[in-house]
């Protein structure tokens, strides 16, 4: 009885789906649109995710110290360092280390290496690399640091810099975001009212066929259903097509993508396929809130029993 | 089996169409409710199948107050009361019995019930050998006869027909008719609205008449007054 029933809704909502062809077609398709921009949101979000963290990771304070600080106040002030909680992580940069890298960076450069001869000390100051546990860290760091009895063995520290850029690149991706979420949002509610409006022409198309349900007795779940069923189907159908346009699309523009974060663990088409199965079932699930919405508005409004 | 107690229905922006109405149709009864066209009679049917409820007044069918019927329960109180009207709403792309058997599956029955019952309502109206065609190639008469056999299939205790025979010739009026008495036989209480004086003066049974949404007479064996 139960199977029936349920059989017989479904091959309903089929013929509901077929009866108006073109119809189903073209909402199927602002379904796509709605879904693709969704994505499309969300894809921007993992980038500038990524992008923001990688540049986050890069975050540190260089404290370069005057070359006459012997070392072992370097390493007195390193201790002090990592004795503060919001430290996450310290590295010492002697004098000779430092000039092995400068020189090492500048090897093609023959003026450099001409001046660097010239010299008969090491100008190259020793350093300390701070990391924070938090971006937001930084700053008491820094402020901890200066309070402290070692400031005055600190010649310079790099530090600003890197906050005016993070600054300005949360500013841009949360730009883009809003701008996206702007637009979803139009899209889904287009979609809601594409979705609403076939099912509404489906009810008129089928007027005489749902007066006879009502006058012979039909279950309400007979009148109603199908056109349920009709707008998951549209869901459905509408997400597997997205899925299928998306991952090709994504995987053509990956290398470009990652090409930006060289030097990076970031690749945008295996974080996409390690979550297929969760962006599949995120875009079935709304677009069938959003047909689903407009089901029950269409049933409320043109189906009353 | 039908009561009507006061029955008043008015619509929006118009005169009142039912009047307070008292009613008593008695199971197995055969009553013809006549009157000119726009006194009440096609509200009063709409009434008691509960397609409209009643500003004042209550309607009692078989014990059950449908004045406070939910609207889940209303495809129970149609499946009670068979229903046929003047345009024979077939569906055009189904054949008669694929038309017949859709009034079974959209409640649910299943296709066993559905291969049984068929055949025993076309028989009844004498269908059975016409069961494959669609209703452009049936006549009026047949199609009204899909239509009654259609309304039978729940096995319903009342058959309301609201002007059957509108669209019909004098022959197929006539053979309409016979198939309600027959039906009415079987101890189905029929409801029969219509305004053509002949039917009503051949059938001699209760004839209640409307005029202007009130009930002005109702006799035991009646004819057409108006």
């Amino acid at each position: 009885m139960f199977f029936t029933t349920l059989l017989r809704v479904l091959n309903f909502g089929f013929q509901n789906f077929k009866r108006n062809f073109w119809l189903s077609l073209v909402t199927v398709f602002i379904l796509i649109l709605t879904l693709f921009s969704i994505s499309l949101v969300f894809t921007l979000n993992v980038v500038a995710d990524n992008a923001i963290k990688s540049v986050k990771d890069q975050v540190d304070i260089d404290i370069f110290f005057d070359p006459t600080v012997p070392e072992d106040k370097v390493i007195a002030v390193q201790a002090y360092l990592e004795s503060i909680s919001e430290v996450k992580s310290t590295k010492y940069v002697s004098k000779e280390e430092a000039l092995q890298k400068f020189t090492e960076a500048h090897k093609d450069d023959p003026q450099i290496k001409e001046s660097l001869d010239e010299l008969e000390e090491n100008p190259l100051p020793s350093a300390l690399i701070v990391k924070a546990q938090r971006l937001e860290d930084y700053s008491s760091i820094v402020i901890n640091l200066d309070n402290s009895e070692y400031s005055h063995l600190i010649s310079s520290r790099n530090f600003e810099d890197n906050q005016v850029i993070i600054d300005r690149l949360t500013r841009i991706t949360d730009r883009i975001y809003q701008f996206g979420i702007g637009v979803s949002a139009i899209f889904i509610l287009i979609a809601i009212l594409v979705v609403f409006n076939t099912l509404r022409m489906n009810m008129y198309t089928q007027r005489e066929e749902l007066s006879i349900m009502r006058l012979v007795g039909a279950q309400n779940l007979f009148i109603r259903m199908p056109f349920i069923i009709e707008s998951v189907l549209y869901g459905i159908l509408a997400s597997v097509i997205t899925i299928l346009i998306l991952f090709p699309l994504l995987s053509a523009v990956s290398p470009y993508i990652d090409s930006l974060f060289e030097g990076y663990d970031f690749n945008m088409f295996a974080y996409f396929t390690a979550n297929f199965w969760v962006m599949l079932g995120l875009q079935i699930l709304i677009s069938i809130v959003i047909s689903v919405i407009s089901s029950m508005i269409a049933i409320s409004r043109y189906l009353r029993v | 089996m039908i009561k009507l107690r006061n029955v008043t229905k008015t619509y929006p922006g118009t005169h009142v169409a039912i009047k307070n109405v008292n009613l008593h149709i008695k199971p197995g009864e055969f009553v013809s409710i006549v009157g000119q066209s726009g006194t009440g009679k096609t509200t009063l049917a709409k009434l008691i199948i509960a397609e409209e409820k009643p500003d004042k007044g209550k309607i009692i069918i078989g014990g059950w107050d449908i004045t406070k019927i939910k609207n889940s329960e209303i495809p129970v109180l149609r499946r009670q009361i068979g229903v046929v009207f003047q345009d024979f709403k077939l569906l055009p792309k189904k054949t008669v019995f694929e038309n017949i058997a859709f009034a079974l599956q959209v409640s649910g029955a299943p296709v066993k019930k559905i291969k049984a019952i068929v055949p025993q309502v076309l028989k009844v109206v004498g269908l059975d050998d016409k069961e494959d065609r669609f209703p452009d190639q049936l006549s009026g008469g047949e199609k009204q006869r899909v239509v009654i056999a259609r309304s039978l299939v729940h096995r319903p205790k009342i058959l309301l027909a609201d002007e059957p025979t509108g669209n019909l010739d004098a022959i197929n009026v006539r053979e309409i008719i016979d198939l309600l008495l027959k039906i009415n036989k079987f101890g189905t209480t029929i409801i029969l609205v219509t305004h053509n004086p002949d039917i009503v003066n051949n059938l001699r049974r209760r004839v209640i008449t409307l005029d202007q949404g009130q009930v002005i007479s109702d006799q035991k064996t009646g004819r057409y007054i108006l």
